[in-house]
C-alpha cells in the first residue's frame, strides 16, 4: 500500500491536446554537457530513490534542432541516485552546427519531461574541437559558434607555423578553420574566435607525432636481469603533453624516456622474443628484440683493482668481481696502461680471471692502469672500464747518456744530454766523466761533473786521440759508461763540403749518401755560424741516411751550421756540411757603409764585408743602382756574395745617387745610398794650365831679377853712355847753374829709381812690450792704401806724396795694389820695411821687432791712442796705413 | 597584545613609516605586475581589453571608509590575488607546458614572490589599526573555478594578472592616502567589518 502511494506520487496527470497524459516526476536533473567529449552528465531527481526495479533514460541528440541521433540509458536500481553520464563519439563537431542533447526518464510508459541542453549556451563562444592533441600530417576542421544575437567577426590561428590555413563563413554565427598540420607544434596552439563585440575565444590544440621508437636491444650484466636500450626518436623534445610511456613485457618501465629499462628475470639458454611498447596520446607502438641473453652479457666493471706485485719493469695486478655469476665464465680482460702520454692495452684470458701481468714498463714512472672484461665465449661487448689506478714502478739505474763532443784546437767540450725522467729512473746525483789517450788508456783522469751541469771542457794535446767516457748516478747506481772517441785535431777536413740548406717548417731536412763507415749510424750536430756555439745533436740509426733536425732554439734570420758524422768504432768521421736559414727574414735598410772613390768618369763603390749576424738571409750578389739628376737609372751586379764593391763607368760630370742593395731571396734588401758629385776633367787641365802659367811667372819672376842686377851691364851693353855733345855756340850755353841742376836730378832720379826700400814679410813674436801709442800692426792688412806722410826736414829723404793717394777711388780694389796679406791675422805678424841699398841713407831706419812706424819720426798717427781695426778702416778709408807699392814714392833728391 | 596595540597607536618608529614603505612596496609590485601583464599580453597576442571579468569581490569603495576599512579591503584583495595568482601559476606550468625559464617566467616568479610581502606589510598595517589579528581577512574557503579549456585558461591567467596589477596600483593609491601615523579605532568599525566579511 505504502508502495503504491509511492509510485502514485511518481507521476502527475496532465491534459495534453484533449488527452490525458500521466507525467513521471522523475527526471534528470544537474544537467551538464561538457563541450569537448560532448559528454552529458546529470543525476536522478529525488523522487526517483523510490524506484525498485531500474529506470531507464530516452536521450535524443538533435543537429540545427534536428534529430540526428537518439539513444538511452538503462539505470540499474543499485545506481538509482547516483550521477550518470553518456558520451557521443560521432564526428559531431566537424559539422559546424548548432548542437542540442536532450534526455527524459521512462518509467511504467510514462516519461518525464524532456530536458534540453543547447551549444552553446547563451552567450557563449564555442568553438570545438578543444584541447586536441593531433597528428602531423593530418588536417584538422574547427568550428566557431556564437549564439543568437552575436557574430563572428574574426576566427584565425594562433602560435602555429603552418601555413595551409582556410577559413569558411558558414553563417553569421558559425565558421569553421581548416588547417593542414604539416609541422610540429611547439607548444599549444590556439583557434581564436572574435565576435563582433569584442569577445574572445577559442580552442588549443598541438601537433605532435605517434611513438617512433626503434632499435631495441636486450642484454644482460648480471645474469639475473635484462637491460633493453632503443632509440626514442622524437620523444627526448617532445611536448609534456605527448608523454610516452613504455611497458618491457607488459610490466612499466619507470624512465622510459632515457631509453632504456631494466627488469628482473629469469635467465635460461634460449633465445626470446623482448617486446616494448610504447605509447602517447596519439598512438602505441611495439618494438621487439629475438635473443639469448646468456650470450649477450655486458660484464660489470672489475672491481678493487689494484697492484700485488710492483717492480721496476713489471707490475701484477689483482681485482674482484660483485657478480659472483662471472666466476664461472671463461673472461677476456684489457688491461689499460697510461704512461701520461700514451696508452697501451693487453689481454689476458681465463675463467673467472682476477689477475693480470704488465710488463715492458719504465722504471721509476707513474702509471694510471685500469682494466675491463667481456666473455671470451659468445664476446658480445666490453664491459665497463674499472676505476683507474695509479701505480709507480720501482727505481732502476739511468740509461746510458747520449754524449757528443765538439773539439777547437785542444779544448774539446764533451755534453751529453739531460737525462729525461724516463731515462733517469731515480733523481740523477751526478756525472763522472774519465778519458785517456786511446794509446795508453791505464792512464786515465777523471772528474765528477755536478747534475746541474752538462758538459765539461777539457783541454787535450790536439795531436792525441782521447777516449771519453761519461757515466750518471743516482740512487740505484750508475748508468752504463757512455764513450766518445776524440780524434786528433789535425785531421784534414778541407775535402768535406759545405753546401746550402733551406729549412721548412722550423726544422732542416736532411739526407746524405750511405757511408760505408757508419757501423753505428750517423750524428748530426748544428750550432749558429756566428756568436755562442751551444751545439746540439741527434743520433740517427745506420739505415737511415736522412732525418729532420728540429730544435727549440732555432731562430728565424739566423744561419746555422749542420754537420753530419758517421759514427764508427773509433772517431766520428765527419761526411758533409751544410748552412742554412731555418726562416730567412728580410735584411734591414741601411746594412752596408758606402764610400767611392772617382776614376776619371766611373766611379768606384765599395763597403765594408757584411757581418753574418746582419745577413739575416742569404745574400746571393749585391745590386749598384745609380740615378742621375735626370732621374736616370742604372745599374750594375755581381752575383758575388762575397764581392765588396761595384763599379760604375763612363758616368756624366753630374751628381749621381748611388743605392748598393742586396740580392736574397726576399728580393733586394739593406739598400744604402750615397750622393756623388763627379769633378770633371777640366779642372784637373785648369790646374795644369795654372801650374803652367805659375813655372812660366816663376821664370820671368827670376829672369827680371837677374836682369835688374844686372842692369848696368845690361844697359852698359845696350845703351853704352853717349858722349857729351861739344857745343860751340853760346845761345846754347845755359848759365851753369841751370844746366848743371838740371842734369843732377837726372841721373838723382835714376839713381833713386834703385833705392826702392823693399818690403819684406817677416814673422814675429808677439810683443808685449809695444808702446800703447804704436799699436801692433793689426791693421797691417788694412786693405785702404797705406802711405807716408811728409817726412820732417832733419830725416833723411824718403818723402812719399801726401796727395793724390787717399782721392783715388778702387785702390784698394787694385790688382796691383800691394796690400800685404796676412792669412793668420796674428798681430804679431808685421810688416817691415827695409832699405835694399844700404848705401843709400835717404830710407827709413829699420830696427827687427820694431814696427816701422816708430822709426818714422815724421809719421803721425791720426790719434796717438787710437786703435785701428778692421772695421776702423773701413769707416776711414784714408786713414790706415797703405801699402801699395804702386804709390811708395821714390824719396826726391834735395836739390842742394 | 595590549603592548603590541599600544605601539601601533602612538606610532613608533616603525609604524609612522610602515604606509610609507608598504606603498613603495606597492608601488614596485605594481610595475613588475605591468611588465608581466604587457609580456604575457605579448606572448598570447591578447588585446589589451579582451577581458574584464573580475576575480577579486571585496566591498566597493566609499569615501565613508576609515583608515581600517580601506586596509582591509585591500589586504583582503591582495589575499585573493595570492590565491589566484599561485593557482594561474600552477595551472599554466602543468596546462600549457612548464620548463622553460625565459623573461616571462621570470617575471612571473617575481611577482609571485613579491606579492605576500605586500600582504604581509598590509596585514602589519591592519593589525595596528585593528589592535587584534582575529579580525583579519581570509580566503581559506575560497573557491578558485580554473576554467577547463587550455585557451580559457590562458584568458582566465590573463584577468589574474590584470587582477593583481589593479589591485597592487589600488594599495599603492591607498596606502598614500593613509595618515602616517595609523591609529587604533573602535569597536564600531570591527563590528561592521564582521558583517561585511559574513556577506562576501
Amino acid at each position: 500500500m505504502i508502495a503504491w502511494l509511492l509510485l502514485l506520487s511518481l507521476s502527475t496527470t496532465s491534459t495534453q491536446d484533449g488527452q490525458e497524459n500521466s507525467v513521471l516526476r522523475c527526471g534528470p536533473q544537474n544537467v551538464t554537457l561538457d563541450y569537448d567529449s560532448f559528454l552529458l552528465k546529470w543525476e536522478d531527481d529525488p523522487s526517483c530513490s523510490v524506484i525498485r526495479d531500474g529506470l531507464v533514460y530516452e536521450l535524443q541528440l538533435l543537429i540545427a534542432d534536428k534529430p540526428e541521433h537518439n539513444g538511452e540509458v538503462v539505470v540499474a536500481p543499485a545506481q538509482i541516485g547516483s550521477t550518470h553520464s553518456w558520451k557521443w563519439t560521432s564526428h559531431l563537431p566537424s559539422q559546424c552546427a548548432r548542437h542540442s542533447v536532450r534526455l527524459r526518464s521512462q518509467y511504467n510508459n510514462q516519461s518525464s519531461p524532456w530536458m534540453q541542453k543547447t551549444l552553446p549556451d547563451q552567450g557563449e563562444i564555442l568553438v570545438l574541437p578543444r584541447d586536441q592533441i593531433l597528428e602531423v600530417g593530418s588536417t584538422a576542421t574547427f568550428c566557431c559558434m556564437v549564439p543568437d544575437g552575436e557574430s563572428i567577426k574574426t576566427m584565425f590561428l594562433y602560435d602555429y607555423k603552418g601555413t595551409n590555413v582556410t577559413t569558411t563563413k558558414i553563417s553569421e554565427h558559425v565558421h569553421s578553420l581548416t588547417v593542414h598540420l604539416d609541422q610540429e607544434s611547439e607548444n599549444y596552439s590556439d583557434v581564436r574566435c572574435e565576435t563582433t563585440k569584442g569577445n574572445i575565444n577559442g580552442a588549443s590544440f598541438h601537433a605532435s607525432y605517434p611513438p617512433d621508437d626503434s632499435d631495441l636491444k636486450c642484454e644482460t650484466r648480471d645474469l639475473e636481469s635484462i637491460d633493453c636500450f632503443w632509440n626514442v626518436g622524437r620523444a627526448a623534445n617532445e611536448h609534456p603533453a605527448m608523454e610516452r610511456t613504455y611497458q618491457l613485457q607488459g610490466s612499466s618501465c619507470i624512465n622510459g624516456r632515457s631509453g632504456k629499462c631494466s627488469q628482473k628475470v629469469k635467465l635460461d639458454a634460449a633465445e626470446r622474443n623482448w617486446t616494448l611498447t610504447a605509447t602517447n596520446r596519439l598512438g602505441k607502438l611495439e618494438i621487439h628484440d629475438n635473443a639469448d641473453l646468456t650470450k649477450r652479457v655486458h660484464m660489470v666493471a672489475p672491481d678493487k683493482v689494484a697492484a700485488s706485485t710492483v717492480n721496476p719493469r713489471n707490475i701484477s695486478l689483482k681485482w674482484s668481481w660483485t657478480v659472483q655469476k662471472y666466476s664461472n665464465l671463461n673472461i677476456t680482460c684489457q688491461v689499460d696502461v697510461s704512461d701520461g702520454n700514451s696508452n697501451t692495452k693487453t689481454e689476458n684470458i681465463g675463467v673467472g680471471l682476477t689477475a693480470a701481468v704488465i710488463k715492458d714498463l719504465i722504471p721509476y714512472w707513474d702509471y694510471v692502469v685500469r682494466v675491463r672484461c667481456g666473455t671470451a665465449q659468445h664476446f658480445w661487448k666490453w664491459g665497463d672500464w674499472s676505476k683507474s689506478v695509479k701505480i709507480c714502478t720501482k727505481g732502476d739505474v739511468p740509461d746510458a747518456l747520449d754524449v757528443w763532443m765538439k773539439v777547437k784546437a785542444d779544448q774539446a767540450v764533451i755534453s751529453w744530454k739531460v737525462p729525461l725522467t724516463n731515462q733517469s729512473h731515480g733523481e740523477i746525483f751526478d756525472y763522472k766523466v774519465s778519458w785517456a789517450k786511446t794509446k795508453d788508456k791505464n792512464q786515465s783522469n777523471q772528474t765528477n761533473v755536478s747534475r746541474s751541469n752538462h758538459s765539461l771542457t777539457l783541454t787535450l794535446d790536439p795531436s792525441e786521440e782521447y777516449m771519453v767516457t761519461v757515466t750518471a748516478r743516482n740512487i740505484n747506481g750508475s748508468s752504463s759508461p757512455s764513450t766518445i772517441i776524440i780524434p786528433r785535431s789535425n785531421l784534414d777536413t778541407s775535402e768535406v763540403k759545405t753546401s746550402w740548406i733551406s729549412g721548412s717548417n722550423g726544422s732542416f731536412f736532411l739526407s746524405w749518401p750511405d757511408s760505408p763507415n757508419a757501423s753505428c749510424g750517423y750524428i748530426v750536430d748544428w750550432c749558429p755560424v756566428f756568436g755562442n756555439c751551444t751545439f746540439e745533436w741527434m743520433k740517427v740509426p745506420p739505415n737511415r741516411t736522412h732525418t729532420t733536425v728540429f730544435s727549440k732554439n732555432f731562430e728565424d734570420g739566423r744561419r746555422y751550421l749542420l754537420s753530419i758524422y758517421a759514427c764508427t768504432e773509433g772517431a766520428a768521421v765527419l761526411l758533409q756540411r751544410r748552412k742554412g736559414y731555418i726562416r730567412e727574414t728580410k735584411i734591414g735598410v741601411e746594412l752596408f757603409k758606402l764610400k767611392y772613390k772617382q776614376e776619371d768618369s766611373a766611379v768606384e763603390v765599395s763597403w765594408e764585408p757584411i757581418p753574418l749576424e746582419k745577413q739575416t738571409a742569404s745574400i746571393h750578389g749585391y745590386i749598384l743602382y745609380y740615378q742621375d739628376k735626370s732621374g736616370n737609372v742604372f745599374n750594375v751586379s755581381t752575383d758575388d756574395p762575397e764581392a765588396t764593391s761595384l763599379t760604375a763607368k763612363n758616368l756624366n760630370i753630374s751628381m749621381y745617387t748611388f743605392t748598393v742593395t742586396a740580392s736574397t731571396a726576399f728580393g733586394l734588401c739593406g739598400n744604402s745610398s750615397i750622393n756623388v758629385t763627379l769633378n770633371p776633367p777640366a779642372d784637373q787641365l785648369i790646374m795644369l794650365i795654372l801650374i803652367s802659367l805659375g813655372a812660366v811667372f816663376l821664370i820671368l819672376s827670376v829672369s827680371t831679377i837677374i836682369c835688374y842686377r844686372q842692369w848696368a851691364c845690361i844697359k852698359h851693353k845696350v845703351y853704352p853712355p853717349i858722349p857729351k855733345p861739344v857745343l860751340t855756340d853760346q845761345w846754347l850755353t845755359l848759365p851753369d847753374e841751370h844746366t848743371s841742376h838740371h842734369l843732377h836730378f837726372d841721373q838723382s832720379y835714376y839713381r833713386e829709381v834703385l833705392d826702392i826700400p823693399k818690403l819684406h814679410d817677416q814673422f814675429r813674436p808677439p810683443q808685449p812690450e809695444v808702446d800703447q801709442d804704436y799699436k801692433p800692426f793689426t791693421f797691417s792688412q788694412t786693405p785702404k792704401g797705406y802711405y807716408n806722410k811728409p817726412l820732417k826736414k832733419s830725416q833723411p829723404c824718403l818723402t812719399l806724396p801726401t796727395t793724390g793717394l787717399t782721392s783715388q777711388p778702387g785702390l784698394p780694389s787694385s790688382p796691383i795694389n800691394g796690400v800685404f796679406p796676412n792669412p793668420l791675422y796674428n798681430p804679431s805678424y808685421n810688416l817691415v820695411l827695409q832699405s835694399v841699398d844700404r848705401e843709400v841713407k835717404s830710407g827709413p831706419e829699420v830696427h827687427e821687432g820694431i814696427p816701422f812706424i816708430r822709426s818714422f819720426s815724421g809719421y803721425q798717427p791720426q790719434s796717438p791712442d787710437e786703435t785701428f781695426t778692421t772695421t776702423e778702416l773701413e769707416e776711414y778709408p784714408n786713414s790706415p796705413i797703405s801699402c801699395v807699392s804702386t804709390y811708395i814714392l821714390l824719396p826726391q833728391k834735395t836739390s842742394n | 597584545m595590549a603592548g603590541r596595540s599600544t605601539r601601533g597607536i602612538n606610532g613608533s618608529n616603525g609604524s609612522r613609516t610602515a604606509p610609507a614603505r608598504a606603498a613603495a612596496l606597492a608601488d614596485l609590485l605594481h610595475y613588475e605586475c605591468s611588465t608581466l601583464l604587457e609580456l604575457f599580453r605579448k606572448k598570447e597576442n591578447f588585446t589589451e581589453d579582451v577581458t574584464d571579468r573580475r576575480l577579486v569581490s571585496v566591498p566597493p569603495p566609499s569615501s565613508q571608509l576609515d583608515t581600517r576599512d580601506k586596509l582591509w579591503r585591500i589586504h583582503s584583495a591582495l589575499l585573493q590575488c595570492q590565491k589566484l595568482l599561485e593557482k594561474a601559476v600552477a595551472k599554466e606550468e602543468e596546462e600549457l607546458g612548464g620548463g622553460k625559464k625565459g623573461k616571462y617566467e621570470n617575471k612571473r616568479k617575481l611577482v609571485k614572490e613579491r606579492l605576500p610581502l605586500l600582504i604581509l606589510s598590509t596585514g602589519e598595517l591592519l593589525k595596528a589599526a585593528e589592535g587584534t589579528t582575529s579580525l583579519t581577512p581570509s580566503v581559506e574557503g575560497l573557491e578558485v573555478n580554473v576554467p577547463t579549456g587550455l585557451l580559457d585558461l590562458k584568458l582566465w591567467v590573463y584577468r589574474v594578472y590584470k587582477e593583481v596589477n589593479y589591485w597592487s596600483k589600488t594599495a599603492a593609491n591607498t596606502l598614500k592616502e593613509l595618515p602616517s601615523v595609523i591609529v587604533k579605532e573602535g569597536a564600531r568599525t570591527t563590528r561592521a567589518r564582521n558583517r561585511r566579511s559574513t556577506r562576501r
